[in-house]
């Protein structure tokens, strides 16, 4: 575990070192990325100053549901789901056997050589909507926030199967970054309540393709607005997810070919 | 032995397609499958502290069995054992005790200096931090790079990342070193630096496999020789053994005081002629012996000089390739 850390560690200084190199490049990067993930919520800010809403939802429960999605990316993207664009690169160059020849997991592999710093952005991002949304709510209790917490960690624990699933297809489907798009445009329905779509949809996004728990549901804990049985059956989706993804990612990595010689 | 493989087998499945517009559409819906056999059953031993040369022509299956032997790929078939592990099976204690360098692959990071990477291996490989010092001054001694291993790597040439490469596959102090091409596109006096710090090591203990196109690296390092062409074994042995496989040929550089006369003797092959007076040939000495062959020469002209070498290790390997081609014709 000490081994592990340390690994982790020197990666993310190894990772953070590199950027630097063009520091003017890191900062404009990380503001670039701040702006990106603003996009969304300034979009709901207008659309409520001209009078419309979500029907039963209050700007600043919509802006929560969306900071908590930022806050989940913005811990995920740094610190793990580089292993998605990691993998899909080095398999198209050919470097994907030098993380082969490394006393570790491939996994951890591609986790510690893939910390992306510039998406620190996306955390700093969300740390902002999320602080701005609570200010303007009614104060979550303490039992609130232990469900919150929870919750957020299966988020993370749901972010890290999408990143050896998207990482996985990088390795069978060589060089192709759509799978980033795919995922971007699934996930788009974390922001935003899971009662405004139809039951089917709701139940595809809380079980199989486990997307509300990126965002909406663990949000709709501190506005005390889900059911706990919806928290327990999310909690129990990204759990057996999250094996599956294990299981996809280990036999697919069998199946690894790599470039010619 | 350390390492002992046993007729290891590599089929790769791969798809067809054609190169018109037509086909490339087709190929959408519909793949020709074929499966290509890398490796057809190769067997080899090598002993510890061996430096050996695994050659082939391109396409031959060495870095098939490169990144077998390395842990990389799964084989199709047959075994390997070496240092009492099976490389695809237990990959992860295994390559803590290997080592590898690969010409066209680096493991430095573009951006940062070399000592940046060599920590970050420091913390995978878990090296002790004495264990590193001591390894990373002595290598850096060694190697003469004291003041590059802090300049971004970007910013040394190809000898110099080189051999900051070398460090990197050395800091963990494997048993075994897989080398792929470590001297390719590389000026004289850095191959020299790099085959010197080979040979230094080796002379520590460690074994090497070196994968080459570059015979000069073979004939400076490996004292054997495995050769393997179109997935099979078609050699295994000294260098002097490959030498002498040419049979007892000769490279003869011939010049004379009077013009020589067309030469069409069997036993005689000439590859070049500089000018009437000067003649370069390959003497079999089976057909022709070397005395009989100045007397022929001395009836006709005047030698006024005559140099006698073996002939190129490249030839001979060449002339391998060849013999196992029409062998396989036939």
């Amino acid at each position: 575990m000490v081994r592990a850390l340390r690994i982790h560690l020197q990666g993310i200084k190894t990772a953070v070192a590199t950027r630097m190199a063009y520091r003017g490049d890191f900062f404009i990067s990380i503001l670039i990325m701040l702006a990106m993930d603003f996009v969304i919520p300034l979009a709901t800010v207008f659309i409520y100053q001209t009078g419309v809403t979500l029907p039963g939802w209050s700007m600043y429960e919509i802006l929560l549901l969306q900071g908590v999605f930022l806050l989940v990316r913005g811990v995920a993207f740094p610190f793990f789901f580089g292993m998605v664009w990691n993998t899909i690169e080095r398999v198209e160059n050919g470097t994907f056997d030098l993380l082969l020849i490394k006393p570790c997991s491939t996994l951890r592999m591609v986790i510690v050589t893939g910390f992306d710093s510039e998406d620190l952005g996306k955390l700093l991002g969300g740390i902002l909507l999320t602080s701005i949304a609570l200010s303007q709510l009614p104060p979550p209790s303490m039992l609130q926030w232990v469900q919150f917490g929870i919750l957020f960690i299966m988020a993370l624990i749901t972010m890290f199967g999408y990143g050896m699933i998207l990482a996985g297809l990088g390795i069978v489907w060589i060089g192709n970054f759509r799978v980033y798009d795919i995922f971007f445009a699934l996930t788009n329905f974390a922001m935003y309540p899971s009662a405004i779509f139809s039951k089917a949809i709701q139940t595809l996004i809380l079980t199989i393709v486990p997307i509300a728990i990126l965002g909406s549901i663990p949000a709709s804990v501190l506005l005390d607005r889900v059911d706990w049985r919806v928290s327990l059956l999310a909690t129990g989706s990204s759990l057996v997810f999250l094996l599956v993804s294990f299981w996809f990612w280990n036999w697919i990595l069998k199946k690894y070919t790599s470039a010619g010689g | 032995m350390l390492i002992a493989v046993e007729n290891l087998t590599k089929t790769y499945k791969t798809y067809e397609r054609g190169s018109t517009f037509r086909e490339t559409l087709a190929s959408l819906l519909v793949r020709k499958t074929k499966y290509v056999e890398a490796l057809k059953g190769i067997s080899f031993n090598i002993g510890k502290g061996e430096l050996v040369g695994f050659l082939g022509p391109n396409g031959a299956g060495k870095s098939t069995t490169l990144k077998i032997l390395t842990g990389i790929l799964h084989p199709s078939a047959g075994t390997a054992n070496i240092m009492g592990y099976t490389p695809w099976k237990h990959r992860k204690k295994y390559v803590a005790k290997i080592g590898a360098v690969f010409g066209q692959k680096s493991q430095l990071l573009w951006d940062i200096p070399p000592i940046d990477a060599f920590y970050l291996n420091k913390a995978i490989y878990g090296i002790p931090e004495r264990q590193f010092h001591q390894t990373l001054d002595e290598m850096v001694e060694l190697l003469n790079v004291s003041e590059l291993i802090r300049k971004p790597t970007r910013q040394l040439s190809l000898g110099e990342r080189m051999k900051c490469e070398f460090i990197m596959a050395m800091l963990h102090r494997p048993e075994i070193v897989f080398l792929d091409e470590p001297t390719i596109g590389l000026d004289v006096v850095a191959k020299d630096k790099i085959r010197e710090f080979i040979l230094e090591m080796n002379r520590n203990g460690v074994t090497f496999i070196l994968t080459t196109h570059d015979l000069g690296d073979v004939e400076h390092l490996a004292r054997r020789i495995i050769l393997i062409n179109h997935g099979e074994l078609v050699f295994d042995d000294s260098l002097e053994a490959l030498r002498r496989f040419s049979g007892a040929k000769k490279i003869i550089t011939l010049t004379t005081h009077e013009p020589l006369p067309d030469i069409e003797l069997p036993g005689i092959t000439v590859t070049k002629k500089t000018s009437d007076y000067n003649v370069e040939l390959e003497l079999d000495l089976a057909v022709l012996e070397l005395n009989q062959f100045i007397n022929i020469i001395s009836q006709t002209s005047l030698i006024s000089d005559l140099l006698v070498q073996e002939p190129e290790i490249e030839t001979v390997i060449k002339d391998l390739y060849q013999q196992e081609k029409r062998s396989k014709d036939e």
